[in-house]
């Protein structure tokens, strides 16, 4: 009895941390694409209701879609099951009218680094310079955008940004880490 | 899921419902149009666009009528952006020999993203892409 009167004393400071931090949506589990789509629709919904144009919720559901289905194909791709499979991922106001998504899951650390390196060299590019680079990777063969995965997808969150992407790598044991990103929008 | 009446080869109209992640889409080989409207971003974007460019493939190869798309697409993501251009590839294809191909893209006043999204296909292409915003 103990135990579910502390976690409900825990759920409700979970709660008051959500409401600290301006959380809209969040999610911890394992993702499924019913998932994604489900989450994302809300979310889309819930902020068109709060502005007259459609554009700020067409770019947080644009990154939130491209973060999410990055972290379900690399996860597939590893052949990753729970707990490694999990995504966590949280949708929230920044206070001054932006949007942030951040995102995170297990990855192999050697990608993680790679991915850090790639986030780099995005947020050093202008928006002219990361269209250039969209409109060229779009013409990568499909094959080689799949292999060395989060190409395109990267470049448009990058696009999608108002500010630069931030991104962590935590080491976990045998040779993992919990990568994470987060994209204000 | 889907519905496709007849088979996907010569002759044969391809109509697909809409789901929560993909466009609705009616493909008329009688009059050479291809209509899509809603959303894409399904995970895997071969499970509704395979279909979609072997009918424009298939309809280019076997007739000299001329084509039109009329699309409303309000988002796509990435990988669906992909699939588009491989169908605007084989159309500019066809049009360098001469075939009447044209592109209407509608969309919403409220979400000027979904004409952005169009301008940024249109520039890369020759034949006719008219981009025109719809009353919300």
């Amino acid at each position: 009895m103990t135990t579910s009167l502390s976690t409900l004393r825990s759920l409700a400071s979970l709660r008051d941390f959500f409401s600290s931090e301006r959380i809209l949506i969040c999610f911890n589990g394992p993702i499924s694409r019913t998932l994604i789509s489900e989450i994302g629709t809300a979310l889309k919904e819930h902020i068109e209701s709060t502005r007259e144009c459609t554009t700020a919720a067409m770019d947080v559901f644009s990154v939130y879609i491209e973060i999410s289905q990055n972290i379900r194909h690399y996860s597939a791709r590893n052949d990753y099951v729970e707990p490694e499979s999990t995504a966590t991922v949280v949708i929230a106001e920044s206070g001054d009218g932006h949007y942030i998504v951040s995102a995170g899951n297990v990855v192999e650390y050697a990608d993680g680094e790679a991915l850090q390196e790639r986030i780099a060299a995005l947020t050093a590019l202008d928006k002219t310079e990361l269209k250039a680079l969209y409109k060229q990777q779009l013409r990568q063969p499909r094959s080689e955008g799949s292999t060395s995965g989060a190409g395109l997808g990267l470049i448009e969150v990058a696009r999608k940004s108002t500010a630069p992407l931030l991104c962590s790598l935590d080491r976990l044991e045998a040779g993992r880490a919990f990568f994470t990103l987060r994209a204000t929008i | 899921m889907t519905q496709t009446s007849g088979h996907s080869g010569a002759g044969a109209d391809l109509i697909l419902a809409p789901t929560q992640s993909t466009p609705s889409v009616a493909a008329d080989w009688r009059s050479g149009r291809l209509e899509m409207a809603g959303e894409s971003y399904p995970e895997n974007t071969y499970e509704i666009f395979d279909g979609i460019i072997s009918w424009v493939q298939t309809f280019l190869e076997l007739t000299d009528r001329p084509l039109r798309l009329e699309l409303q697409l309000s988002y796509l993501n990435t990988s669906s952006i992909r699939a588009m251009i491989d169908i605007f590839d084989r159309l500019e294809h066809f049009v360098h020999s001469g075939r009447d191909i044209s592109v209407l893209w509608l969309y919403n006043n409220r979400n000027p993203r979904s004409a952005e999204l169009g301008e940024e296909f249109k520039e890369d292409y020759t034949f006719e892409f008219d981009i025109v915003a719809i009353p919300d």
